[in-house]
């Protein structure tokens, strides 16, 4: 069976979370998270709904802003501060945020392409407004991912004509147009139709064996243990288990994962 | 008789025409006027501070409460002391009077604007929270995003709103013909009392407005359908 080769130790961090807290009003939803991905990674963050992993994996790059911990991207830590009387946190440069987020992809679970925008544009959006790449050169490498997530036929039509598997392929290459370091993916093929999961989880798989870094939370156990070179079992806000995938998947040490996994065994096959 | 409305030396039609010119320049200057108000309204009724919310929501209230005719009446009557007091603290002491034509597209503006605050709030908040996640997780600035992503979907949502406000808008600039505003209103209004033909007058004046509303309503049309590309296509 295919698996992800480990990763090197002492290959560089590509994104380092730290003691990471975050709070929505009295519901503490993350209490104290750290994890490290390093480059070629492919980390799978697995859980209960409501365990945090969604939290995350939006605090990474910011469309949640944690309340306490450091976020370390490619060796930048992203700068907080409190503000009225240190109840709130907010980024301390927005402009730093911004840049960050180029550095990464995001995948969501509701695929969120541009509604009024076609495929195209939708991909050379960021690139030529964000970055600055000129239109002709962003086009040309738009269709190059086009055609590698095997939609390059669509890229004159709108979301809405597209089935939720191409609309999420679409997605992928609209996140890779920005030739991000590290590809964030949030349940991505939880909304879609059973028989359109298989084509976006091909596109993921081709990423990783290209030596992607990924974060990436699913519900897809069997993708997990093929994909991934480390699993994190995350519980109530915390890591319970965290290791090889054929460790946390097939002999983990704490019960709570050997429950979960349980409940879980259709896609464990 | 109906020479009366021909463009001779006896006929009102090239005075008609000036006041239909004047009634399209009235209501597309309102408008504008409007939606800038408009928008003005709606950010500050969606921001955290409460001091804006409660401007904004004094002024809709206010606008949208009291009869259009009397927003015209203050402003007009109002509108040039108001001025004076401002420029008096500035020290100038002379007297400032203000052409019908700015007072009116004010009054008019005002109360469109009043009425867009509303469209324009809804259509924002119809905007799905994750076409604007998307546009931020790319590294887009606030303005990058409301001019690119914002916008664009917050027309969609506004459009057929707006295209409402509008004929209010066209509508409501009959009322400033009581500031002597040669409109079509106004023009129609001396006609039937200088040649005793106010039935012929009106009903010109009647058809020259609904020739109005039914062009611009067309044109509202041909926008939605474009702001609506790739939504009813499918």
């Amino acid at each position: 069976m295919h698996r992800h080769p480990p990763v090197s130790d002492t290959a560089p961090a590509a994104v380092v979370v730290e003691d990471l807290h975050k709070r929505f009003g009295e519901l503490e939803v993350l209490k104290g998270v750290s994890l490290t991905a390093r480059e070629g990674d492919v980390i799978t963050l697995i859980g209960s709904s409501g365990s945090g992993k969604s939290t995350l994996l939006r605090c990474i790059n910011m469309l949640e802003i944690p309340d306490d911990g450091r976020i370390v991207i490619g060796g930048e830590a992203i700068g907080l501060k409190k503000i009225r009387n240190g109840r709130v946190t907010v980024p301390a440069d927005a402009r730093q945020v911004e840049r960050m987020r180029t550095r990464l992809g995001m995948v969501f679970q509701s695929f969120n392409l541009w509604t009024h925008m076609t495929i195209l544009q939708n991909v050379i959006e960021a690139p030529v407004h964000v970055l600055g790449v000129p239109k002709a050169e962003a086009v040309d490498r738009a269709r190059k991912l086009l055609d590698k997530v095997g939609i390059l036929s669509k890229a004159d039509s709108y979301p809405i004509q597209l089935s939720g598997g191409q609309q999420q392929r679409a997605a992928i290459a609209r996140a890779l147009a920005m030739q991000p370091k590290v590809m964030l993916f949030d349940e991505p093929t939880s909304a879609l139709d059973p028989e359109l999961v298989g084509e976006v989880l091909r596109v993921i798989r081709q990423l990783a064996d290209e030596g992607s870094t990924m974060i990436l939370v699913t519900h897809e156990m069997g993708f997990a243990r093929e994909v991934a070179s480390k699993v994190v079992f995350l519980h109530q806000g915390r890591i319970e288990e965290e290791g090889a995938p054929d460790k946390v998947l097939t002999n983990p040490d704490s019960d709570r994962v050997r429950q979960f996994l349980s409940r879980h065994l259709s896609g464990a096959a | 008789m109906l020479e009366l409305l021909s463009f001779g030396p006896n006929g009102w039609g090239g005075q008609l025409l000036t006041g239909l010119a004047m009634t399209i320049a009235v209501s597309v200057s309102s408008f504008a006027l409007g939606i800038l108000f408009g928008s003005a309204g709606a950010a500050a009724k969606l921001s955290h501070s409460l001091v804006l919310n409660g401007i904004a929501e004094i002024y809709t209230t206010v606008v949208r409460g009291v009869p259009e005719l009397l927003v015209i009446y203050l402003l007009f009557f109002g509108g040039s002391g108001m001025i004076m007091a401002v420029a008096g603290v500035f020290g100038y002491e002379g007297y400032i009077e203000i052409n019908a034509f700015s007072i009116g597209v004010a009054a008019v503006g005002l109360i469109s604007g009043a009425y867009s605050t509303e469209v324009i709030r809804g259509a924002v908040q119809s905007v799905p929270v994750g076409q604007i996640e998307a546009a931020r997780a790319c590294g887009m600035s606030r303005w990058l995003i409301l001019r690119r992503v914002l916008v664009p979907q917050t027309l969609r949502y506004a459009l057929p709103g707006l295209g409402n406000v509008w004929q209010l808008t066209l509508k409501d600039t009959a009322l400033i013909s009581v500031t002597a505003l040669a409109e079509i209103m106004r023009v129609a209004h001396v006609a039937a009392g200088s040649t005793r033909q106010p039935f012929l007058f009106y009903t010109t004046a009647a058809v020259l407005y609904l020739l109005l509303t039914t062009v611009s309503t067309a044109l509202f049309e041909r926008a939605e359908r474009h702001a609506n590309r790739g939504v009813r296509r499918a």
